[in-house]
C-alpha cells in the first residue's frame, strides 16, 4: 500500500496525546486497583473517608484528563487521515479508477493505529517510571497529614495492558479504516481532479466589495474547517486545563501532583495542537504566500492575511474553555467534596485563575505567531515550485 | 531601462555547486520586447528571476534606470517588486479558492487600481468573473494570470514559458493577447519561450546556452527565428 508504517509513526500529535492519556490513566487506575486491595484493612471511619476521597479524585482526574486526551487523540488522528487523503487525493483516485474497491484502499489505513500503539506503549512505560513516586505522594502528607493510610503495595495489573494498549490500538486502527472509508466515498474522478472541494466552496464566495487581503484572509480560514477547529480546540484546552488546575489549588487544596499534572497536560495539549494546526496552515498556503511575496505584498501583510484570521477562533475557544471548566468544577465539587470533611462553600467563578490564564496565554500565543511569521518569510518561490 | 551587468548565479557550495548563470549582460529598453530561447537547463528561468528581483545574483548587478536592485534590503526589494514588475509562470499559480475577479484583484489592490475589470474584459473573461480557477481551461487560467499581472500596471512584465502547458493553438492565442496588451500599455517585456515563431514580434531575440548568452539578435526587421537562421 501507499502508506508506509514509518510515516504513521511521525504523527507526533497522536503519539504525544496517547502517551499522555495512558500515562495519566494508568497511574490512577493502577493505584485505584491497588487501593481496593487494602480497603479491608481500614477500620477508622475518618481514614475511610480519606480513602474515599482519594479514590474519587483519582477517578475524576483520570476521567477528565484521560477523556480530554482521548478526545484529542481521536481528533488528531482524523485530522491526520483527512490531511493524508487531501494531499494524496489524486493517487487514491487513480487507485480507485484502476478498480481497487474503497475497502481495499481503506484497509491500508490500519497502519495509522500503529502510532496509537507506539504512543500508548510509551505512556504505559512512563507511568511505571512515575508509579513509585506517585504511591509515596498519595499515601503521604498530601491531603490530611495526620491520617496515614496503611502501606499500599504496588502491583502490576496485567489487565491494564489489554485495556490501555491493545484495545485502544485495535480500536484506533479500526476507526482509521472506517474514517478513511467515509472520506474515500467520492467518485474517482473527483478525487483525481479535486473538483468536489470546489463545489462546496463556491456558494460561500462573498460578493461583497472588500479588499483583496481581507477576502483572502476570510477565505483562508473558511477553506479548511478542520484547522479552525483544531486551533480553537488548542485555546480551549489551555484555558480549560490551566484555569481548572489553578482553581483546584485555590479552593480544594488538593495534592500538587494532580494540579501540576493537569496544568502540564493543558500546556502540552494546547501547544501541540496549535503547533500542528499552524504548521499545516503554512504548508497548505505556501503557494499563496509565495505568490503574495512575488507580487510585492509585504511580510506584515502576508502574516496578517494567513495567520490573523484565526484570532477570533482562538478567542472563542478560550471563552468556551472558561465556561466549560466552570461548570465542570462546580459539578465536581458539589458531587464529591461538599461533605462534612471539607465543608466547602459553594464554588464560585475564580476570577484570579481566569486572569492568570489569560495573561499567560496572550503573550505565548502572540510569540508563537511571531515565530511563525518569521517562517513565512523564508518561503521562497523556488522551493514552492520545486516541491511540485 | 533595465540593465543586467555581468550577472552570475551559483546554486549550492563546494562540490555540489552548479553555476546556473555565468556572467550575463543584457539591456532592455523601455517598452521593448525581448525573447529568451534556449534548451532547458540553459539558465533562462534563473536569468528571469534575477532580472525581476525574485532572486539575487551571486555577483553582478541589475539596474532599473539608476536603481541597483541587488543593493536593496529584502523589504525594499519587496516594495520594488510591488511598484515595478510582474511575473507570469507556466503553472499560473492562481489562488484556488478565489474566483477570477478576486484573483485579478490581487494585482489591482497593490496599487489601488479600481479599474481592473477592464483588463479582465481585455483578456476576454468578462463573462467568467465568478468562476473558480478549477472551473476554467488552461488557456483561460493563463489569461487570468495575465490579467492579474497587468492589473498592477508593471513597468516590466516577465513571463516564464507562459504557454508551456498549453496546446499550440491556445498558446498562440495567449501570445496574441500578450503582444496586443504590450502594445497598448507599453511596458517592457521579457519572455522565455520555446515558441520560436514569437521571435517575429520581438525587438530582441536571445539564445541562451549553459548559463551564457550564446547569440543575440536585434530584430529590427521583424524576422522569424527561422529567417534569422536559428
Ligand atoms: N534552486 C536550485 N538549486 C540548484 N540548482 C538549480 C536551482 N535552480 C536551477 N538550478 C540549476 O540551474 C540550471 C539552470 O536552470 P534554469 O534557469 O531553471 O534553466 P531553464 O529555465 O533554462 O530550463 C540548471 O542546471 C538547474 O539544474
Ligand atoms: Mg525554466
Amino acid at each position: 500500500m501507499i502508506i508506509r508504517a514509518r510515516d504513521t509513526l511521525k504523527l507526533i500529535g497522536v503519539l504525544i496525546m496517547s502517551a499522555c492519556a495512558v500515562s495519566v490513566c494508568a497511574l490512577f487506575i493502577n493505584s485505584n486497583i491497588d487501593l481496593a486491595r487494602i480497603k479491608d484493612q481500614i477500620t477508622d471511619p475518618e481514614v475511610m473517608a480519606f480513602y474515599d476521597v482519594l479514590v474519587q479524585s483519582g477517578n475524576v482526574t483520570s476521567a477528565i484528563s484521560g477523556g480530554a486526551l482521548l478526545l484529542t487523540t481521536i481528533i488528531m488522528l482524523f485530522f491526520y487521515i483527512k490531511h493524508y487523503i487531501d494531499t494524496h487525493k489524486s493517487e487514491l483516485g487513480i487507485l480507485k479508477a484502476l478498480g481497487y474497491s474503497d475497502f481495499k484502499i481503506a484497509k491500508g489505513f490500519w497502519v495509522f493505529g500503529l502510532s496509537v500503539f507506539a504512543g500508548t506503549s510509551v505512556g504505559f512505560g512512563i507511568s511505571w517510571c512515575l508509579m513509585p513516586m506517585f504511591y509515596k505522594q498519595m499515601r503521604g502528607d498530601e491531603l490530611l497529614s495526620d491520617v496515614p493510610l496503611p502501606d499500599i503495595p504496588m502491583h502490576f495489573n496485567p489487565e491494564l495492558v489489554l485495556f490501555m494498549i491493545i484495545i485502544p490500538s485495535v480500536v484506533f486502527a479500526g476507526l482509521s479504516i472506517l474514517y478513511s472509508l467515509r472520506k474515500l466515498k467520492s467518485p474517482a474522478l473527483e478525487l483525481i481532479t479535486g473538483k468536489s472541494k470546489v463545489k462546496i466552496r463556491k456558494s460561500k464566495q462573498s460578493s461583497k466589495e472588500q479588499s483583496f487581503l481581507k477576502e483572502l484572509r476570510q477565505n483562508t480560514v473558511r477553506s479548511r474547517k478542520s484547522l479552525v477547529f483544531l486551533i480553537g480546540f488548542s485555546a480551549f484546552c489551555y484555558s480549560d486545563m490551566i484555569q481548572m488546575s489553578i482553581s483546584m489549588t485555590d479552593t480544594l487544596d488538593v495534592g500538587n501532583m494532580m494540579t501540576v499534572m493537569m496544568a502540564g497536560i493543558g500546556i502540552l495539549l494546547g501547544f501541540t495542537t496549535l503547533y500542528i494546526a499552524v504548521t499545516t496552515v503554512i504548508k497548505a498556503n505556501s503557494k499563496t504566500i509565495a505568490m503574495l511575496r512575488i507580487f510585492g505584498y509585504s511580510d506584515r501583510e502576508c502574516k496578517s492575511t494567513i495567520l490573523n484570521g484565526y484570532r477570533f477562533t482562538v478567542a472563542i475557544g478560550f471563552i468556551i474553555g472558561t465556561i466549560y471548566q466552570y461548570f465542570l468544577l462546580k459539578t465536581m465539587i458539589t458531587m464529591f467534596y461538599n461533605d462534612e470533611i471539607y465543608g466547602l462553600p459553594d464554588y464560585s467563578f475564580d476570577i484570579k485563575a481566569f486572569i492568570i490564564t489569560l495573561v499567560t496565554f496572550v503573550p505565548i500565543y502572540e510569540t508563537i505567531m511571531y515565530v511563525y511569521s518569521k517562517r513565512l518569510k523564508r518561503i521562497s518561490l523556488k522551493e514552492v515550485m520545486q516541491s511540485e | 531601462m533595465i540593465e543586467i551587468i555581468n550577472a552570475a548565479k551559483q546554486y549550492g557550495n563546494g562540490e555540489s555547486a552548479t553555476a546556473a548563470l555565468k556572467g550575463v549582460s543584457l539591456t532592455v529598453k523601455d517598452g521593448d520586447f525581448t525573447v529568451l530561447l534556449g534548451a532547458s537547463g540553459s539558465g533562462k528561468s534563473t536569468l528571469l528571476h534575477i532580472a525581476s528581483g525574485l532572486e539575487r545574483p551571486t555577483s553582478g548587478s541589475v539596474k532599473y534606470d539608476d536603481l541597483d536592485i541587488t543593493k536593496l534590503s529584502e523589504k525594499e526589494l519587496t516594495a520594488f517588486r510591488k511598484k515595478k514588475v510582474a511575473v507570469i509562470f507556466q503553472q499560473y499559480y492562481l489562488l484556488p479558492h478565489l474566483n477570477v475577479d478576486k484573483n485579478v484583484k490581487m494585482g489591482a489592490d497593490l496599487i489601488g487600481n479600481k479599474d481592473y475589470r477592464s483588463i479582465i474584459e481585455a483578456v476576454g473573461l468578462g463573462c467568467k468573473l465568478n468562476k473558480l480557477p478549477s472551473e476554467l481551461s488552461g488557456g483561460e487560467q493563463q489569461r487570468v494570470s495575465i490579467a492579474r499581472a497587468l492589473a498592477k500596471k508593471p513597468q516590466a512584465l516577465f513571463l516564464d514559458e507562459p504557454t508551456g502547458a498549453l496546446d499550440e493553438e491556445t498558446g498562440r492565442q495567449i501570445l496574441d493577447y500578450i503582444c496586443r496588451l504590450q502594445k497598448e500599455h507599453g511596458f517592457s517585456m521579457i519572455m522565455v519561450t520555446h515558441n520560436t515563431n514569437i521571435a517575429e514580434t520581438a525587438d530582441t531575440v536571445i539564445k541562451m546556452n549553459s548559463g551564457k548568452i550564446a547569440r543575440q539578435y536585434s530584430n529590427e526587421n521583424r524576422k522569424s527565428a527561422y529567417e534569422i537562421g536559428w
